[in-house]
């Protein structure tokens, strides 16, 4: 897992597991994530584990598309704890190895590893660059910032940088 | 409220960026839109796909199947070294007696081991390991092997039994 700690460098242990839904509660209340996500939890969502002290530190939720025309993933919300954000964050990689597994389970469930996202205004640079994602700017009066799209060479190359 | 600095405003700005909050598709005006675009644009990527990039899909979602099923705590009678082993082979669209000339083994003993009436040799996963260029090695063909031993021993407490009479003494308690 390409989850590092900042301090030191050193790669750290961290799994990603289904988040049950006695711990979207347990989320809310550690007040350590700043996106409401009680309104995910009939949904799939994964949360980044930091071991051995099984600190959460990141959470994604993926919406499966498996429409013969869609056949990919996309990734509907992705947060990192506000431990990890910022000049004092503790560990780094958190959102690559989100971004990455979402990656990985489109492959595994034939969508040939096709993932997609609508970019936050201002990001769509950093999605391009530090994911390999690409920008279509599908311009509608609700959606200015258009979609992003992971194809299999992309998102082969986030599961080797950020999983292997 | 007093402006916030440059360098203020690039930390909030960076912090945005690593937190990735991304919310909000699912609900709202244009998601029909969006999707559309979305089948069009997966569609026109597709088109572009070479061969090799089409075997590398089909190979990295088995490898993944692979390794989560190893990984798993679950026993699928389903899932065994032959199962995943035939797999490899026809996301190769190769016939049986094709591939086994490939890694130099016998097809029939290729079949038996498909079929699971015989168990693979060593020798066979090391050739897959280099038939497929690393990319499945030995280590992950072997713990698929360790689980199918699992799942014949919860299938069949015989295969332990029969060495009872072997053992003398045992532990007197039970966790």
């Amino acid at each position: 897992m390409g989850v590092r700690e900042v301090k030191s460098g050193i790669s750290v242990v961290a799994v990603i597991e289904r988040l049950a839904l006695r711990e979207f509660r347990t989320i809310r209340a550690s007040r350590s994530f700043g996106f409401d996500w009680m309104q995910y939890r009939s949904l799939e969502v994964y949360k980044l584990k930091i071991l051995p002290d099984n600190t959460i530190a990141g959470l994604i939720c993926l919406i499966d598309h498996s429409v013969e025309a869609e056949n990919a993933i996309e990734i509907e919300c992705l947060e990192v704890s506000k431990e990890n954000v910022g000049a004092s964050k503790r560990f780094d990689g958190i959102a690559g190895s989100l971004i990455a597994f979402a990656c990985r389970e489109s492959f595994k469930r034939g969508h040939e590893g096709f993932v997609f996202l609508r970019p936050k205004t201002g990001l769509i640079q950093h999605y391009t660059e530090a994911y390999g994602f690409r920008h279509f700017p599908l311009k509608t009066v609700s959606r200015p910032e258009g979609i992003m799209v992971a194809d299999g060479r992309a998102a082969a190359n986030l599961i080797k940088l950020f999983l292997e | 409220m007093r402006p916030a600095k440059k360098s203020e405003r690039k930390s909030v700005a960076e912090e945005i960026k690593e937190a990735l909050v991304a919310p909000g598709s699912l609900k709202g005006e244009g998601r029909k839109e969006m999707l559309e675009s979305f089948r069009a644009i997966r569609k026109k990527i597709t088109e572009q796909y070479t061969v090799e990039d089409e075997f590398v899909t089909r190979f990295l979602q088995l490898k993944f199947l692979i390794e989560d099923y190893v990984s798993s705590d679950v026993f699928s009678d389903r899932y065994f070294f032959g199962y995943f082993l035939k797999e490899y082979i026809s996301r190769q669209e190769k016939k049986n007696k094709e591939f086994a000339w490939e890694i130099d083994i016998d097809p029939a003993e290729l079949s038996l081991v498909i079929n699971r009436h015989r168990r693979p040799t060593d020798k066979l996963i090391f050739r897959l390991d280099i038939h497929s260029n690393k990319n499945f090695p030995a280590q992950l063909w072997f713990k698929v092997l360790e689980k199918d031993r699992a799942i014949e021993l919860l299938q069949d407490s015989s295969i332990i039994d029969r060495e009872k009479k072997h053992v003398k003494r045992k532990l007197s308690f039970s966790f």
